[in-house]
C-alpha cells in the first residue's frame, strides 16, 4: 500500500492546513510563523484536532510530543509534519497536578511510545492508551516521575553564583 | 536504485513471506502446544547496546516481541535543565554516539532558533562537512553490524577500519575521536586546521576507489546474504509511516522523505544530491539504501570541499548565551532518521526544558510490529534494518 | 631393542600404542588449529592474529591451554550434572575414534578395517548425541534451542554425506579406506574428485554441516543464541567441546582427502616420497582445513529452514542423480571400476 505525499506549493498548503483546522474546531489561537502552523487548542479537543489533521488534511507524520512542566500546569506540544516542508504545531495546556488527556494512538500509532515516555517522565496519564507502561524507569517500587520540577537531583545549579 | 538487474536475477530466493509460518491459536489449543517465553537479555553480544527483548516463541517462530529499554537511561533531559546552554552540548554528544555531530547540530539549531543569530557561511559548510563525514562513519559500521549479526565476521572489521580513518580526521579537526564538542551555538569551535582539506580529499578518493570492492562486492550478490535478508522485515509504506519511522528505514519502503531536502537547514540548499529510495521495504533494501547514501555523502563532501567559502566560523552570540523566553526547534537528518530538539527557555542561563526526539527511540516501535511471524534468527537482520543505537533510544 | 620392536608387532600392544600416538596427534592438532584459526582469520581481516606469545605467536595454544586448565568449571544451578558433564566427553569420543581408520600412509593405519567406511559413518552419527546432551543438560532456553537445531542439522546432513560416499564405493569396489586410496590412480586427474565432482562438493558441504561451522553454525549461533548448546560451559569442559569440534573438522578433512583426493598419493608420480608419503596426506588435509577456515570467515550463516532446504532439496537429489550417472557410466565403460 503506497502513500501519497502532498504536492503543491508550500504556502498554499500551509494556508489550507490553517483554514482546515481553524474551520472545524473552536481553537483559541492559531497563526502561521515561517512554515509552521501554530494551533492552540483546549485539552479535550486535541484528539479531534489531530484526527482532522490526519484524515482530512493528510498530515501523516507525528514527530514528537513534548511536555513542559510549568509548575501548576502542563503544556503539551504535538508536532506534526507533512513530509514536504510544512509543520503543524498543536499546543495545549492541562491545569492541575493530576494531568489526564485523551490519547491520540488511534490516530497516529507512533504516539504510543511518545505517550509512554511522557507518562514515565511526567506522570501525564493518557486515557485510552493501549499499553501505558514506563519505558525507562522501573515498573514497580518507583512512584516518582523524574522530569517534574519537584523531583530534585543532587547536582542542582552548580554554576549559580559563579559569575 | 542500485542493483535492479541483480535483484531481478535473484527473484524467488529461498524465503517465503513470514505470515504463513504462524501456527493458528486453534491448532495450538487442539494439540496442546505451548509457547516458550524467552529473554534475549540486556547482556547479549549482538543487541546494538543494552536492549532486552521479551520474546514469546512458538518453536522458532516469534509470536510476540516486546522491547524493554532503560538500561542506559541517563536522564539527560533533566541534567540539561541544570547546565548552561553551551554546557549541554557535550551531553548531546553522548546521546546517539554514532552520530555525535548530528546531535550537536540539532541542539545548536534549536538554540540558534531561540537566539536568532546569524551563522557565517563558512561555519555552515564546516558543519555540513562534519555531518556528512559522520554519516559515513555511521552507515559503514551499521552495514558491518548487519553482517556481523548474520554471521559474517569480516565486513565489520573492514568497516571499522574506515571508521578509524574518519575518526583520525575528526581528531585532527576537533581534538577528539568520538565525543567532539565541536559544533557550538553560533558556529563551530575553531576553523579547520591547515592541510586538512587535502587529507579529507585524499581519504574520500581512496574510499570511493575501494568502497565497491569492500562493501558491495563481498555482500550484495552473496546468495546466503540475499536469502537471509530478502523479504525479511518487509514493511509497507503505510506501516512505516504509521509507526513514525524515518530515515533509511522509511526510505527503503519508497517514501522519499529526507529532512535535508524537505525541511532544509544549514548549507544543504546550496548542495546537489539525491534522495535514495528502494521499493522493497525489507532488510536487503535498507542495506542498499545505506550503501547509496554513503555514495551520496561522498559527493556532498566533495562539493563542500570545493565550495567552502572563506570567513569566520563563529557568529556573534554575545559573551553569555541567555536567550529570551520562548521555544526553539531544531531538526536534522541523522543517519538513523529525523532527530529533533525542542528547547524551552525561561530567560535564564539554563534551559527550562530540553526534549530530544531521537530516531532510534521512534524506529524501535517497528520491532513490536514487524517481528512477530518471523523466525528467531530473523530478529537480528530486522534490527539491522532499524539500526538503533542504545544511547539514542535510552537518552 | 629388538624385543621392544617385536613387542610392537603383538596385536593389542600395537593397537594401543598406535592409537595413543594418534590421540596425542589429534589433541595437539586441536590446539594448533585454534591458533591456525586465529591467524588465518586475522590475515583475512587485514590484521595480525595473536603475535605476542612466542615467536610470531606460535606459543599461543600453550598459553590458552594453561589458562583453560586454571579456569573454574561453572555449571548452572539446576542443570542435570551427569548429562551436563558427560556431554563434552560424548562429543569428543566419536571425533577421536574415527582416527582409528584414517590411512596416513600405505601401512600406517591404526586399524585397517575392511568396513572402514561403515565404521566412519556409524561413529560420526553418534556426534549428534553429544550435542543434545549438552543442550538438554544445561537446562536453559538458549541451549535447548541450540541443541534442537544441532540435532536436526546433524541428522539431516548425514543423508547427503552417506549418499555421496556411495559413488566412491562403487568405483573402488570396496569399503576399506586403504583400498579406496589405492584404487585412485597415481595422478591428480585420476583421483575421484574430478569424476565425482558433485559428490565431492556434497561431501565437503555436508562435512562443514556436520562439524557445525559457518555457514552452518546455527546450533552455535553466536549472534542470537550466543553459544547455543555450549552456552553454559566454561573452562576445561568448554575446551573439550572446542577440541571435539576441531578434531572432527580435522577428521572430516582427512576423510575427504582419503576418499576424493588420493589419500597419501602424490599428485604426479615423480613426486613420490616413498616412506614419507604421509607428508602428502598432511599437506592435502591441511589444505582442506584451510578452506574450511577460509569459508568460515567469508560468508554469513544460513537460517534453519534454509539450511534444511539446502540439505534435503538440493544435496540429496544431486547425489542420487549422480549415483545413477556413475552407475550408468560404469556399465558403459567397464574399465572405470576397479
Amino acid at each position: 500500500m503506497t502513500i501519497t505525499l502532498p504536492e503543491g506549493d508550500l504556502q498554499s498548503r500551509l494556508e489550507r492546513y490553517f483554514e482546515g483546522l481553524g474551520n472545524r474546531h473552536g481553537l483559541e489561537e492559531s497563526e502561521i510563523i515561517n512554515n509552521v502552523v501554530l494551533i492552540v487548542a483546549k485539552k479535550d479537543d486535541v484528539p479531534a484536532v489531530l484526527a482532522t489533521a490526519r484524515e482530512t488534511l493528510g498530515i501523516l507524520h507525528l514527530s514528537f510530543i513534548t511536555i513542559v512542566d510549568r509548575e501548576g500546569s502542563f503544556e503539551l506540544t504535538y508536532e506534526l509534519m507533512d513530509f514536504r516542508g510544512a509543520t503543524v504545531r498543536v499546543k495545549t495546556t492541562i491545569e492541575g497536578d493530576e494531568p489526564v488527556i485523551g490519547t491520540v494512538t488511534g490516530v497516529y500509532p507512533t504516539a504510543n511510545w511518545h505517550e509512554r515516555e511522557a507518562y514515565d517522565m511526567f506522570g501525564v496519564a493518557f486515557a485510552g492508551h493501549p499499553d501505558l507502561r514506563r519505558p525507562y524507569m522501573w515498573q514497580d517500587h518507583f512512584d516518582h516521575h523524574p522530569l517534574l520540577k519537584s523531583f530534585e537531583i543532587s547536582t542542582k545549579r552548580t554554576f549559580e553564583g559563579l559569575r | 536504485m542500485l542493483g535492479e538487474e541483480r535483484r531481478a536475477q535473484h527473484e524467488g530466493a529461498l524465503t517465503e513471506p513470514p505470515s504463513s509460518r504462524l501456527v493458528s491459536p486453534d491448532i495450538r489449543d487442539e494439540f496442546g502446544l505451548e509457547t516458550i517465553d524467552m529473554n534475549m537479555g540486556p547482556q547479549h553480544p549482538a543487541m546494538h547496546g543494552l536492549l532486552r527483548l521479551i520474546l514469546e516463541l512458538d518453536g522458532e517462530t516469534v509470536v510476540r516481541c516486546d522491547p524493554v529499554m532503560g538500561y542506559l537511561h541517563r536522564c539527560q533531559e533533566k541534567i540539561a535543565e541544570n547546565r548552561m546552554y553551551p554546557a549541554v552540548i557535550p551531553l548531546t554528544d553522548r546521546l546517539d554516539y554514532f552520530a555525535n555531530m548530528h546531535n550537536e547540530h540539532g541542539y545548536c539549531l534549536a538554540v540558534e532558533d531561540l537566539l536568532d543569530v546569524e551563522i557565517p557561511p563558512r561555519a555552515e559548510y564546516i558543519r555540513v562537512l562534519m555531518c556528512e563525514l559522520m554519516r559515513l562513519a555511521s552507515h559503514i559500521p551499521s552495514i558491518g553490524f548487519l553482517m556481523l549479526e548474520l554471521g559474517a565476521f569480516t565486513p565489520i572489521l573492514y568497516a571499522f577500519r574506515e571508521r578509524e580513518r574518519i575518526q583520525a580526521i575528526f581528531e585532527e579537526v576537533t581534538g577528539a575521536r568520538m565525543m567532539f564538542h565541536y559544533i557550538r551555538i553560533g558556529g563551530v569551535k575553531a576553523d579547520l586546521p591547515p592541510g586538512i582539506t587535502q587529507k579529507i580529499w585524499d581519504y574520500i578518493e581512496s574510499l570511493e576507489a575501494h568502497f565497491q570492492r569492500d562493501f558491495v562486492d563481498l555482500i550484495q550478490g552473496n546468495e546466503i546474504f540475499i536469502s537471509r535478508t530478502r523479504n525479511v522485515g518487509k514493511m509497507t509504506q503505510e506501516q512505516a509511516v504509521e509507526m513514525g519511522v524515518t530515515g533509511p528505514a522509511l526510505r527503503c519502503t519508497g517514501v522519499d522523505f529526507d529532512i535535508r531536502l524537505d525541511y532544509p537547514y544549514s548549507a544543504y540548499p546550496e548542495l546537489q544530491f539525491e534522495v535514495v529510495t528502494d521499493t522493497a521495504g525489507d532488510v536487503e533494501a535498507s542495506y542498499r539504501v545505506r550503501i547509496a547514501e554513503c555514495l551520496q555523502s561522498i559527493q556532498i563532501i566533495k562539493q563542500c570541499l570545493e565550495q567552502m567559502p572563506e570567513g569566520e566560523v563563529m557568529g556573534d552570540t554575545g559573551r553569555r548565551i541567555r536567550p529570551p523566553e520562548g521555544e526553539g526547534f531544531g531538526r536534522v537528518e541523522s543517519p538513523r532518521g529525523e532527530y529533533s530538539v525542542h528547547v524551552v527557555s525561561d530567560g535564564s542561563d539554563t534551559p527550562y526544558r530540553v526534549h530530544y526526539r531521537d530516531p532510534s527511540f521512534c524506529n524501535m516501535q517497528l520491532l513490536q510490529e514487524i517481528v512477530p511471524g518471523h523466525y528467531l534468527p530473523d530478529i537480528m537482520p530486522i534490527m539491522g534494518l532499524v539500526d538503533p543505537v542504545s544511547g539514542g533510544w535510552d537518552k | 631393542m629388538q624385543t621392544v620392536l617385536n613387542l610392537l608387532e603383538v596385536e593389542p600392544i600395537r593397537l594401543l600404542i598406535s592409537f595413543g600416538a594418534v590421540l596425542f596427534l589429534v589433541l595437539n592438532l586441536a590446539a594448533v588449529l585454534t591458533m591456525a584459526e586465529r591467524k588465518v582469520s586475522g590475515y583475512i581481516h587485514l590484521r595480525y592474529g595473536p603475535n605476542r606469545v612466542g615467536p610470531r605467536g606460535l606459543l599461543q595454544p600453550a598459553a590458552d591451554v594453561f589458562k583453560l586448565f586454571t579456569k573454574e568449571n561453572v555449571s548452572p544451578g539446576r542443570s542435570d550434572l551427569w548429562v551436563f558433564l558427560g556431554a563434552p566427553i560424548a562429543m569428543f569420543i566419536p571425533a577421536a575414534l574415527v582416527w582409528l581408520v584414517v590411512p596416513f600412509a600405505p601401512d600406517a593405519v591404526v586399524a585397517d578395517l575392511n568396513v572402514a567406511i561403515l565404521f566412519f559413518v556409524a561413529i560420526t552419527s553418534i556426534g549428534a548425541l553429544g550435542v543434545v546432551m549438552a543442550g538438554y543438560g544445561s537446562r536453559s532456553a538458549f541451549s535447548l534451542l541450540g541443541a534442537l537445531r544441532g540435532a536436526a542439522q546433524m541428522i539431516s546432513y548425514e543423508v547427503p554425506l552417506i549418499l555421496s560416499l556411495l559413488g566412491v564405493v562403487m568405483l573402488s569396489g570396496s569399503l576399506s579406506l586403504v583400498d579406496i586410496v589405492r584404487a585412485q590412480g597415481d595422478t591428480i586427474w585420476s583421483w575421484y574428485f574430478l569424476f565425482q565432482l558433485p559428490m565431492f562438493l556434497t561431501f565437503y558441504i555436508s562435512g562443514i554441516a556436520e562439524v557445525k561451522r559457518v555457514p552452518f553454525d546455527l546450533p552455535e549461533g553466536e549472534s542470537e543464541i550466543v553459544g547455543g548448546f555450549m552456552i553454559e560451559y566454561s573452562g576445561m569442559t568448554w575446551a573439550l567441546i572446542q577440541a571435539a569440534e576441531f578434531a572432527s573438522m580435522a577428521v572430516m578433512s582427512a576423510i575427504t582427502v582419503t576418499l576424493f583426493l588420493g589419500g597419501w598419493q602424490p599428485p604426479l608420480p615423480f613426486l613420490d616420497l616413498g616412506a614419507f608419503n604421509w607428508v602428502w596426506f598432511g599437506i592435502k588435509t591441511a589444505l582442506i582445513m584451510f578452506t574450511f577456515q577460509w569459508i568460515r570467515w567469508s560468508v554469513p550463516r544460513l537460517r534453519m529452514d534454509q539450511l534444511m532446504d539446502l540439505g534435503w532439496k538440493v544435496l540429496v537429489p544431486l547425489t542420487l542423480i549422480w549415483l545413477f550417472v556413475t552407475a550408468g557410466l560404469m556399465l558403459v565403460f567397464p574399465s572405470l571400476g576397479a
